[in-house]
This record gives structure tokens, C-alpha cells and sequence, in this order.
């Protein structure tokens, strides 16, 4: 019984690290950037949700497009003003810009915010639903359904719109997606609004369960990477499923072991696929 | 545009106002300052709690200052500086600074018990005595000279959470014999559940779950999972507070309604009631002091800073108050003076009515022997004492079922 109560556990909660990493692993398959501060758009997308819930009374799943909107623009200022200045230098300086950008934003968030703990209060946060003695956790299973939606739409969007084509185009080859007439650095721009965007859209929807305060990006920024290593670097597909694997590990080794272990069990395994599928799940498979 | 530019000047006239009263204000009292050094996190995870905290000290060196300073030292201002120390791993650079720079006669702070052990090696080497609120057990335990502790040790706290809760539930008419700890794997929180696990080994009550968790947990649903089927007839967190609202929520979820007994920190903070809304309702916790035992100092610090005095808060409150009585005694700014002063503090008016019981005496390792931990409970906006009966101001509400 505890066993299928994990694995709900684990599914509903992977189903959003999943849309939390899909960002990052859009943001590196095409831009082939790694981002540091990704984690940081995740908790600016959780105080644009916590204000819509707090000014307008808007419940955060619903307000979670409003996130996206918001870090889409954000997103998309950065990548045209930042990052198209070093999209042909050397790693090193992509990487300190990223990391200063992750400082930057943490800390004008603790000046603007203030440093205190930020939740919402809605009426479904301490429902469940049951089924035969087991226990769906209901913000779990709204944020699951999100998710799912917002997938859907993504999947959608980059097989068949225009832009979606140039994105996949560009991620592929971007001198032959240049030749054929894409404009690449409008591409990256709406990729990197993208990826962080959908970042901001998971920080929405976890908002009901989770505390947004400043430092929030901090916690899950690591398992952010584990995701979409996990899943192979830049594959959509796979960072869902990275999502799901982390999400019912961790749910599976509070079975077994002490649940300060969780995440000891679950980075063992990350060595164990880097060891013998460095390519991630998914990648070439 | 006009509008614009007035507002820029204004702005501009601000600052360099605030530049003359900085490079003034210290030339004027120079000569009559006690300088007191402030070590709280301003920034990080724990601000929330070093702001109220760097408030109630704030509170008291102002309300020393109006009543004519220090008077053995010609009527002394006290001067507060105040050191940012996010990370256990910035305290000895902070401390350091304080000390020699600042000059300062003692540093107050701060409830961080792995931030603490890190400051007070540091005045144990420069023979400055710190008086902090912190209460992970080691810190009076390593036989240091310089270190003062206001409040009761951890253990004490575990031991206080559950003794308390016993007593109470025998008042309700229920008898617990099956208790669940769960608590965050950092000092503070080993230090309370080793006092929460000794206790109950020692009332003969079987401890079915006891898990640490990580701080910053993101999900406590295999947790909680374990705390239903273990039917234990009492839960003990031990958690700040993003932690604790997780852990209430998710037994909602699970329609759990046991008693919830916290372990301070994260349960009896104004953010937790913001949090959970009527849920908190009837949420017990044990607690280092509470607003209603001084409400004179109390009601001054809801109206100047807008929420309740937190227990963070009059503990660094009473912890500045006996630093500044020891300079008094002293008649010195002289380090190793006030904390002679120090050690043979006796003091039970004033401010040291912040402390439960209302006495401030240390003992050989700084501890002060008079305090003792006392239980709350949310009742309305607000949490109230309910425990002890010497200090109580209402009756517990057993059989919480909290929120319901």
C-alpha cells in the first residue's frame, strides 16, 4: 500500500520538477548555454504568482500563464541586452555572466521583497482525494494536470508553428537554419524567454505547496541539473522524464532509508546513469 | 519632467543628509559611547528572524538611551553595530571585525547555533564576552570563560516539549503513548530532538517515527506518510518555517488531526499564522518566552515595528539589557571588567522580565539558571501562554484538532 502512496507521491511531485527542467534543457539544446541562474527565474515566477494572488485573487495555478508572461519578457530583455553579447565567447564568460545573473537577481529580489517567507493560503492546499486508503494530494494533482497542459502545448508549439520549426531548426544546426532564412538571434531570444518562461510557469503552480522567499532558487537549482542530465542535456522529452525518475527515487528511498537520504540515494543513481549512459535516459535512444 | 527632476534632487539632498548625519553623529558622542556589537543573518534564510531579533535589542538600547544612557559612565549613549552574518562561515570575519575595529564591549547574538559556536571562538580568544539566545548544548559546554546564555539549553527545550505536552494532555483527559519526532538535521534541531527522545525514554513513551529531514525540504508527503501508519498520537516537528507549513498542510491532506506540538522557531512566528490562516488555530509549541509576559515592552514593539514580539526578539532583548547592566556595574568599557559583571549578574527587574520567570542568573558556564522553556498556543491572532501555570495567561485547548 505505502509502495503504490509513493508512487503517486513520486509521480505527481516528478511531473513538476520535469516542467521546471524543461526550461533549463530547452534553454541548453538550443542556445547551448548553461544557464546558473535558471533557478532564479523559477522564484521570480513565484512572486509574479504570489502577487496575482495576493493583489488580483487569482489562484497561482491560474496565475501561473502570468508568470510566463512576465519571465517570457524578462527572459527574453536578458538574452537581447546579456546574452547575445557573449553567445560566441569563450564558456568561461558565459558561465561568469550567468553566475553574476544569479546574484544579481537573488539579491534585488531580498531588496525589493525583503527577505521574509511568502505563501499563499487557498482552499484546496490541504485537501486530498481518496482512493481506497490511498491519499492524492489535490495541489499536487493540479500542478501534475498543469504541467501536463503546458507540455502538451510545448510539444505542439515547436512541431508545428514557425517559430517552433526555427527553434528545432537552429538547435540542430544553426549555420544551415541561417541559410535557409532563420533569423538566429531573434530565435535564441524567444528560446531563452521560452526556457525560462516555462521555468516561471512550474514556479506558479508549485506555489501552493511551496514558500516562495528569496533564496527559494537554492533549492532547486541542483535537482534542476540532476533532472536534465538525467534525461540527456538539451532533450525535451527527457527532461520530463528525468522529472518523473528524480520525483519517484526520492519518493521510493523515504521507503527504505531515513529521508535525510533522499537525495544520497538519488545522486548515487546520477553517478550510476552518468557512468553508464553519460548521454542521459532518453538521448539517442 | 519638472516633476521628474524635483523628485531626483530630493533624492540626491536625501543622501547627502544622511551622509552629514553619519560623518557628524559619531563626533559629537564619541567620547560617551558604550559601543555594543549586533551579530545577526540580515540577509539569507533566517533574516526574517534576525531583523525581529536585531529589533528587540534595538528596542531596549533606545529606551536605556532615553532614560539617561548608562549612568555610571556620565549618562554613556549606547552605540549598536550591527554585523550581517547570513552563514556560520561569516562569523569569525564579522566577530573579528567587531572586536577590532569597533572596539566593542561585548557583542549580543544570535539565536543561529552554528553561527554562535563560530562568534563565540572568536570572543573567547579576544576576551570579549558575548550574552547570545542561542541554545544548541555545546555552546555552554566547552568550558568557555567569555560565553552567556539567557535561555534554557536545547535538550532542556526537547525534554520542556515533551513533559509540557504529557501534562497537557493528561489535563485533556488523553494519554499519549506514541509520539512521532521530526525534525530538521541541523544543530538546533539535533540538539532539541536528543532532548525530546531522552524525555520520552524516560516517561516510558515508545518514539514510532524519528526522522530527520534536510533543511530546506521540498516535499514531506513520504513523511507524513510515515507519521499516519505509525499511529503515533503526537507529532513533534522541529522546524523553521517553510518546513512547518509543509508539514501541517500535508497531514490536512492526509486528514490527520493529532496534536501538533512544534519545536519554536518556524511555529510561533507572525508569517506562520500569514501561512496557514486558520489552520494554525490551536498549533501548540514550545516556546523560549512569549509578547504577553512583558506586554508593556511588547505593545511598544508591535507599534513600532507592526507585528508581535516575537521570542527571538525579547530574548535579545533581555540579552542586550543584562550586557548594558553589566557595563553599568562595571563602571567600564573595559571587556574583561563587564564580564566579571557579567558572572555575577542577579537580576530580576527591568527587562529581564523578557525571560520567563523573570530572573537572569548565570552559572559557572554561562548558563542562566533561572529561565525555563514555556508552551504556547495560537489561540486567534496571536499565540498565548498556556504553560506553566505560574506564568500561564489562558487555558490550553487540548484535543486541538487544530483549524477544524
Amino acid at each position: 500500500m505505502s509502495f503504490i502512496q509513493s508512487l503517486i507521491d513520486g509521480i505527481l511531485i516528478g511531473g513538476v520538477y520535469g516542467i521546471i527542467a524543461t526550461g533549463l534543457s530547452l534553454v541548453f539544446g538550443v542556445l547551448g548555454l548553461v544557464n546558473f541562474a535558471h533557478a532564479e527565474f523559477l522564484m521570480v515566477g513565484m512572486y509574479v504568482a504570489w502577487f496575482a494572488w495576493h493583489y488580483l485573487g487569482l489562484d497561482p495555478i491560474l496565475a501561473a500563464p502570468l508568470s510566463f508572461a512576465v519571465v517570457f519578457l524578462l527572459g527574453y530583455a536578458v538574452q537581447r541586452h546579456l546574452l547575445d553579447r557573449v553567445m560566441k565567447a569563450s564558456p568561461t564568460a558565459q558561465i561568469f555572466l550567468t553566475v553574476g545573473l544569479l546574484i544579481v537577481l537573488e539579491n534585488a529580489a531580498l531588496v525589493i521583497f525583503g527577505s521574509g517567507f511568502r505563501s499563499v493560503n487557498v482552499p484546496y492546499q490541504v485537501e486530498s482525494f481518496r482512493l481506497a486508503g490511498l491519499f492524492v494530494s489535490a495541489p499536487y494533482l493540479y500542478a501534475f494536470g498543469a504541467t501536463l497542459v503546458v507540455n502538451l502545448a510545448l510539444w505542439l508549439f515547436l512541431e508545428r508553428s514557425w517559430i517552433g520549426r526555427g527553434i528545432r531548426a537552429v538547435a540542430q544546426d544553426p549555420m544551415a537554419a541561417i541559410l535557409s532564412g532563420v533569423d538566429s538571434k531573434r530565435t535564441y531570444r524567444i528560446a531563452f524567454g521560452l526556457g525560462v518562461g516555462l521555468t516561471a510557469f512550474g514556479g506558479g503552480v508549485i506555489l501552493p505547496y511551496i514558500t516562495v522567499s528569496p533564496t527559494v532558487g537554492g533549492q532547486f537549482v541542483v535537482l534542476m541539473f540532476t533532472v536534465v542530465v538525467l534525461g540527456g542535456l538539451g532533450s525535451i522529452l527527457g527532461a520530463l522524464a528525468g522529472g518523473l525518475a528524480v520525483g519517484i527515487i526520492q519518493s521510493f528511498s523515504a521507503l527504505f532509508f531515513p529521508i535525510s537520504l533522499q537525495n544520497l540515494v538519488l545522486f548515487i543513481i546520477f553517478i550510476g546513469v552518468l557512468a553508464f549512459r553519460p548521454q542521459g535516459l532518453l538521448k539517442g535512444a | 519632467m519638472y516633476a521628474l527632476k524635483a523628485s531626483k534632487l530630493n533624492i540626491i539632498a536625501g543622501i547627502l543628509a544622511t551622509f552629514l548625519l553619519v560623518c557628524i553623529h559619531p563626533a559629537f558622542g564619541a567620547d560617551n559611547e558604550v559601543t555594543i556589537g549586533i551579530v545577526q543573518p540580515l540577509s539569507g534564510p533566517n533574516a526574517q528572524f534576525g531583523i525581529n531579533a536585531m529589533h528587540g535589542s534595538e528596542l531596549v538600547a533606545e529606551t536605556i538611551n532615553a532614560q539617561g544612557g548608562i549612568k555610571s559612565l556620565g549618562g554613556a549613549r549606547i552605540k549598536l553595530v550591527v554585523a550581517d552574518v547570513p552563514t556560520p562561515n561569516t562569523a569569525a570575519a564579522a566577530t573579528q571585525r567587531l572586536i577590532s575595529q569597533n572596539k566593542v564591549v561585548g557583542i549580543v547574538g544570535t539565536f543561529v547555533s552554528s553561527t554562535t559556536l563560530g562568534v563565540s571562538e572568536v570572543t573567547e580568544r579576544a576576551g570579549v564576552p558575548i550574552v547570545t539566545f542561542a541554545f544548541a548544548d555545546q555552546i555552554t559546554e566547552r568550558g568557555y570563560r567569555y560565553v552567556f546564555q539567557v535561555s534554557p539549553k536545547g535538550t532542556a527545550f526537547g525534554q520542556a516539549q515533551l513533559k509540557y505536552a504529557i501534562e497537557l494532555g493528561k489535563a485533556g483527559g488523553e494519554a499519549i503513548d506514541k509520539i512521532a519526532i521530526l525534525y530538521e538535521d541541523t544543530a538546533y534541531g539535533t540538539a532539541q530532538a536528543k532532548g525530546l527522545r531522552e524525555a520520552a525514554v524516560e516517561a516510558g513513551i515508545k518514539v514510532v517515527v524519528d526522522e530527520a529531514y534536510p533543511l530546506g525540504i521540498t516535499d514531506v508527503s513520504s513523511l507524513v506518510n510515515k507519521v499516519r501508519t505509525s499511529e503515533a498520537k503526537i507529532v513533534f516537528p522541529v522546524s523553521y518555517l517553510n518546513d512547518s507549513l509543509l508539514i501541517i498542510r500535508t497531514m490536512r491532506q492526509q486528514q490527520m488531526d493529532i496534536p501538533v506540538i512544534g519545536g519554536a522557531a518556524g511555529y510561533i512566528i507572525p508569517d506562520f499564522r500569514k501561512g496557514l490562516g486558520d489552520l494554525a488555530q490551536n498549533v501548540l509549541s514550545v516556546a523560549s518566552s512569549n509578547h504577553d509576559l512583558y506586554p508593556d515592552l511588547a505593545s511598544r514593539f508591535k507599534d513600532k515595528y507592526g507585528s508581535f514580539m516575537t521570542h527571538e526578539a525579547l530574548m535579545h532583548a533581555a540579552s542586550l539589557a543584562v550586557l548594558a547592566k553589566a557595563v553599568e556595574k562595571a563602571g567600564s568599557k573595559d571587556p574583561e571588567k563587564v564580564r566579571d559583571a557579567l558572572a555575577s549578574t542577579d537580576d530580576c527587574d527591568g527587562f529581564a522580565r523578557c525571560v520567563p520567570g523573570g530572573c537572569v542568573r548565570f552559572n559557572e558556564a554561562g548558563l542562566n539558571t533561572r529561565a525555563f522553556p514555556i508552551m504556547v498556543q495560537w489561540q486567534g491572532e496571536e499565540p498565548v501562554t498556556v504553560y506553566p501555570k505560574e506564568v500561564a495567561r489562558a487555558a490550553a485547548v487540548w484535543h486541538a484538532k487544530s483549524g477544524r
